[in-house]
Formats: C-alpha cells, sequence, structure tokens
C-alpha cells in the first residue's frame, strides 16, 4: 500500500529532493538520505518524538551529524534555551560517518594506500568492529604477526564538508549579520571539521600524547604504524578494552568507580595543565577501559590546544580576584571573554561570576571536599539558573571567547561522564598529585 | 583403440595452433598497451606495436584490422575477466545486491587504472558516427550482450530472494549506462586516489536500490 507520502505532489517533491540531496556529494544529504531511508531509523525517530524536548534537539542534532551537527551543538551551548542536563548531552555527540559495506571499505583502502588490505596485513577482518568520526575501524594482523586497528575514513568527505559549510554559510547569513552566530564561529567549525580529515595530523597527535602520558601508568595511547598509515587510513596498535557502556554493565562495585573517576580526572588535567593540549570531545567513546583499571585513550582526531593557565584561571576564581583590584578585574575578565571585549561590557558578568563562586567555592568551605557526581548535589541544583543566566548573558552581549567556551564544553563533557558513572571524588586531592607531577616534570 | 589415437594426433595440432594464435593475439594486446600508455593512443603506430610484440606487420593486421579491433578485443578480455573473478569470489556473491554491483564496477575501474589515457582516448573514438566503438555498432553490442547477460543473471537472483521487483532485461541495460556514466565521471575524476568516483558509485547504487524497493521509478 502507498502512503500518502508517496503518492502526494509534495510526496514527490520530497522524494526527489531526498534524491538530490544524495547525489551531490553532501556529507549532509548523505547524512540526510541515511535518516530517511533508513526504516530503523524512522521507527527510532518516532520513539524520540515521545521523549522531552532536550532529549529532541540531542538526537536531532545527533541523527544530522556533520558539520550541521556541529554548527547546532555550538549554537545550543552558548544560546542558554536549554538546561544543562540538555547542554551536558548535547557535549557528548561525535560526529559520525556512514556506514561502508566491506567492498567499499577495501576500494578506500587501496585507494589512499596504493595496495589493497588483504594484501598489506596477513588478516584483515571486512567487518568493521567500531565506528569512527568520519570513518569506521576494523581489525587486522601485521605481517609481523601484531594486533592492529585500522582506521578508514569514507570517501571524499572532505569536500562533502566543505560543500556542506558552504550551505551552512548561506544559510546562516541571517544570523551572521546580526551577530548571533560570529562569522568565527563557522571558520572555526570548518577548521575542526576539516582538521579532522587529515588522518597523518592524527597520527602526530598520537605520538605526541603518547609520549606526553607516559608518566601515567594506566594510561595507554596506541602506537602508530606510519607505514600503513596515510591522511585518509590510520593504522594503530590495537586496545583490547571495553566501551564506557560494556564497562558500566558489569556494574563495577563503588571504589573500582571512584578510582576510575580520580584516573579520568587526573587525565583531564594533566592534558590541561602539562601538554597544554586537550582531546575536544570528551566523549565516553574516546575511552576504552582495560581489565587490570588501565585507560586505553583513542581517536586523537579533534585536539585543542589550551592557550591560557588553567589552574591559574582557577585559582584567580577561586580568591575572587576580581574584587582586589580594576587591574586584576581587567585580567580575569580577558581571559573569559577574551582580549578584544571592552573591560566595560564585560564587568557586567561580575555579580554573575561571583554568585557562582560563591555557589562552587562558599566562602569558609573545606577544599577537600568529596564531591559526589552521581547524585543531584545541593550545590548543582543552585549553579543551574546562575548558569543559564550566564550563557544567556555571554550570548547576548556578545562576550564570548571561543577558547573559554571550548574549555567550559570539555568540562561539561568529562562532568557528565563522571555523572554517569555515579562515581565520588576529592577533585583537590587529586590537582594537588597533579601539581605535583608538573613540578616533578618541570624540574 | 588405434583410431581413438589417430583422432586424438589430428586434435592436438589444431588445439596447439589454437592456443598460439590466443598466445600472440594477447602478446600484441600487451604490446600496443604498453605503447599506448608510454606514447598516448593516437601517436602509437602499428609498426611500433608489431616491433614491440614481436611479429610482422603483416600478422598483427591479421589479428586486428585497425586499433579500434584492438581496444574492442581489450574490453572483451577484461568484461570476460570481471565474470570470471565474480564466479570465484564467493564473499562479493553472498553479499547484498548493493555492494555486489559496487565491487563489480570497482574491480574494472581497479583494472582499468593502468591505462586511464587510452581509455580516454577510445572513449573520443567512441563518439565518432562510424566507429566500431560506439555503444550501438553491432560489435560493440555483441560484446557487450554477454556482460548484460551476467548483470541480468545477478538481478534476477535479486528479484527471485525478493531484494528487488521485477526490472527484467531492463534493469541489466540501466545498469550497462549507469556503468558507462561512472567510468566517464571516473575518467576525468581528479581527487585523490579517485575517491570521489567512489563515494558517487556508493550512494548512486544505495539510492537506485532504495527506490527500486520502494516500487520502481513510479514516482
Amino acid at each position: 500500500m502507498k502512503s500518502a507520502q508517496q503518492t502526494s505532489t509534495l510526496g514527490r517533491g520530497f522524494r526527489l529532493g531526498r534524491l538530490g540531496f544524495s547525489l551531490v556529494g553532501s556529507y549532509l544529504g548523505y547524512q540526510m538520505q541515511n535518516l530517511l531511508l533508513g526504516e530503523g531509523d524512522l521507527a527510532r525517530r518516532k520513539a524520540r518524538l515521545q521523549q522531552n524536548a532536550s532529549r529532541q534537539v540531542r538526537e536531532e542534532l545527533g541523527a544530522l551529524k556533520g558539520p550541521a551537527m556541529k554548527l547546532g551543538q555550538m549554537l545550543s551551548l552558548q544560546s542558554g534555551a536549554l538546561s544543562v542536563d540538555a547542554l551536558a548531552e548535547l557535549a557528548q555527540l561525535q560526529m559520525q560517518a556512514p556506514g561502508m559495506h566491506p567492498s567499499l571499505a577495501r576500494a578506500q583502502f587501496k585507494s589512499a594506500l596504493g595496495t589493497y588490505p588483504e594484501e598489506a596485513f596477513r588478516q584483515f577482518d571486512p567487518e568493521p568492529f567500531a565506528a569512527a568520526s568520519l570513518g569506521q575501524v576494523h581489525r587486522a594482523v601485521t605481517h609481523g604477526g601484531e594486533n592492529v586497528a585500522v582506521k578508514i575514513q569514507y570517501p571524499a568527505i572532505r569536500l562533502a564538508i566543505e560543500n556542506d559549510c558552504r550551505l551552512l554559510r548561506s544559510a546562516t547569513l541571517p544570523t551572521r549579520l546580526t551577530g548571533h552566530v560570529p562569522g568565527a564561529l563557522m571558520d572555526e567549525i570548518q577548521r575542526g571539521l576539516l582538521e579532522e580529515t587529515d588522518y597523518l595530523r592524527e597520527a602526530d597527535n598520537l605520538d605526541f600524547f603518547r609520549a606526553g602520558l607516559s608518566g601515567l601508568p594506566y594510561v595507554t595511547v596506541p602506537r602508530v604504524y606510519r607505514q600503513l598509515s596515510s591522511d585518509r587510513v590510520l593504522t594503530m596498535s590495537f586496545i583490547p578494552g571495553k566501551t564506557f557502556s560494556d564497562w558500566l554493565q558489569a556494574k563495577p562495585a563503588q571504589p573500582a568507580r571512584d578510582e576510575l573517576a580520580a584516573r579520568l580526572i587526573e587525565l583531564y588535567e594533566t592534558q590541561q595543565r602539562c601538554l597544554r593540549r586537550l582531546h575536544a570531545d570528551q566523549h565516553p567513546g574516546n575511552y576504552l577501559f582495560l581489565p587490570d583499571g588501565g585507560i586505553g585513550l583513542i581517536d586523537f582526531g579533534c585536539v585543542k590546544s589550551v592557550p591560557f593557565d588553567v589552574v591559574e584561571l582557577r585559582r584567580c576564581y577561586r580568591q575572587r580576584v576580581w574584587q582586589e583590584s580594576e587591574a586584576a578585574a581587567r585580567k580575569y575578565l580577558s581571559l573569559v571573554c577574551g582580549p578584544h571585549v571592552p573591560y566595560a561590557r564585560a564587568r557586567r558578568l561580575l555579580p554573575l561570576l561571583e554568585q557562582m563562586a560563591d555557589i562552587v567555592y562558599p566562602p569558609g568551605a573545606s577544599a577537600d571536599r568529596v564531591i559526589d557526581f552521581g547524585g543531584e548535589a545541593d550545590w548543582e541544583q543552585r549553579m543551574k539558573p546562575v548558569q543559564a543566566e550566564y550563557r544567556k548573558r555571554l550570548l547576548r552581549d556578545k562576550l564570548i571567547n571561543p577558547d573559554f567556551a571550548f574549555l567550559i564544553r570539555a568540562d561539561m563533557g568529562l562532568h557528565h561522564l563522571l555523572h554517569q558513572l555515579r562515581a565520588r571524588a576529592n577533585l583537590s586531592e587529586i590537582w594537588r598529585r597533579v601539581d605535583r607531577a608538573q613540578t616533578r616534570g618541570e624540574s | 583403440m588405434k583410431k581413438k589415437t589417430n583422432r586424438a594426433r589430428a586434435v592436438r595440432p589444431a588445439g596447439k595452433r589454437t592456443q598460439n594464435k590466443a598466445k600472440t593475439k594477447q602478446a600484441i594486446l600487451a604490446a600496443a598497451l604498453a605503447l599506448f600508455a608510454e606514447k598516448g593512443f593516437y601517436r602509437a603506430t602499428t609498426k611500433e606495436v608489431s616491433r614491440q610484440a614481436g611479429v610482422a606487420e603483416g600478422t598483427l593486421f591479421n589479428y586486428f584490422k585497425t586499433k579500434e579491433d584492438l581496444a574492442l578485443y581489450f574490453f572483451e578480455q577484461e568484461q570476460a575477466e570481471i565474470i570470471r573473478w565474480y564466479a570465484g569470489d564467493r564473499r562479493v556473491q553472498r553479499a547484498p545486491l548493493v555492494e555486489k554491483l559496487f565491487a563489480i564496477i570497482q574491480h574494472l575501474l581497479d583494472r582499468l587504472t593502468p591505462y586511464e589515457e587510452f581509455i580516454g582516448a577510445v572513449y573520443l573514438r567512441a563518439l565518432a558516427p562510424a566507429s566500431k566503438l560506439r555503444p550501438w555498432s553491432l560489435q560493440s553490442q555483441a560484446q557487450n550482450l554477454r556482460y548484460l547477460k551476467f548483470i541480468r543473471g545477478i538481478l534476477a537472483e535479486a528479484e527471485t530472494d525478493g531484494d528487488i521487483p521485477r526490472v527484467g532485461d531492463f534493469g541489466a541495460y540501466a545498469f550497462g549506462l549507469f556503468h558507462l556514466a561512472i567510468i566517464t565521471y571516473w575518467l576525468q575524476d581528479r581527487s585523490r586516489g579517485k575517491e570521489q568516483t567512489l563515494a558517487l558509485l556508493d550512494r548512486c547504487l544505495k539510492v537506485g536500490s532504495h527506490l527500486l524497493k520502494q516500487g520502481g521509478w513510479d514516482w
């Protein structure tokens, strides 16, 4: 039986449009096609309608994937229209390329490396075992007998992203004219996405983090096989760990959860402070959990440098340096809002910062308290309306410093991960541990 | 018993002659392809081809009257090779229809890669009204028929399995035209490793298959 959609003029237009989307070579178009064509997706989308609004936004953006998803994610994070929980969920979204059947993955491997996977490896599994942003990952064994993970990028994704960004630029022209979507934000999205398409860059990131995190014995960063890698194929040592959801399914005891949380926080802090570079997506998919309690860190496609001193920023916030002098206030606000925002405008944030500092660091309270990330702590409840107002103000008064916004997003991602872990942690104690390691490293 | 032996003796020389002929034909084709790759389709002369193949120019004309005949023989060989390869690859045979068709075209493109310039020249030549290479010439059609029958067989399997509605011979012809269009796109594709062709091929096949599953082209 044909549906109304199939027989009506509108339905025909819809199908034509859908076909057009599929043929223009656009990544966004491809995602739309996948979304519209997949019967499973359709059922999922129907189910989603029954969930709450925040959830819908996250799911819809997630389904779009690609640049449109990234843009939506960034706008939502800055709009103040969504709850903190929804924002935390948004921060978890990851781009995902369409799946490739074995023949396509094999052809793309040959296109990138000039040889077929069955020639390059002793064994190659044609079925992927994981999805990655912009591609998929296959297991293989090298001719030397080493187990490796081979990440293969979806063909022509770079061009598709460029096309999508052009499309998004046209679509967001009115909002860019009114200043609601800064042009720099579009540039940032495009730059970030295109960077992710270069697997050689990711290989460099892997080498950097592998060396930089060698001081943390529980962290494993994959080794790159350069001779079996190119800008579109990345061969790395295989890490036999569990995914976050699998790890949680085993119902680990509270001490194990707390220990893992402490390690995740230490790892995050070490990246920020010692390496001054950070995984741009604090997503569970970027971690693997080893049987001995170790953590495998994967997917280094999107890495961002931290251009300011996080410890100094935190100290200023805790000590409320803006109360000390105007010079101190200027310095602090230039960190939060960026150096180009006039002080007169930026200082409107001060009352809100004051309120937030009173909640996070109550005067006279011990810094060494254990925070229960699983429970809805009182301070979190009080924080939500202030944070919402803070984000609204950032957008309305155009006080956004992209670097700082990025850090907030990364913090939010980690916080959400700890919340899902239902872990308890003493942040100050972990920070002191990182301090000591940093001092040792510097000396 | 004696009779049988005589018959065997009588057959053997003829088989050998056929084998030798096929060998010579292959040698000429290999020499021609190497020269086309080196000098281009138009600049390579039959004299050079015969010298490279180690045969007299007259012998070359016994096998191929023109360079177009050489090109036709090349495509015939490639089409036969696809059919042989498909018959030997059980994984592809068991794959879903979209992947099967993708693998067939990709396998051919992969084999054509060393001769890209030659294929481009043949395509241009095929536009001439009197060319044997044009798709509707009798020689071309006779050759394509074997390939179309092979594709028809694959589509018929999908019809029997209920993957697609009945498309009949039209389906094979449509796929043949699509195949030509993809080769044309591939020839002008300047992306790294011709990855744009891979993406286009994948998307077109997925959309085409979906439309067929939705009830054909009745929209």
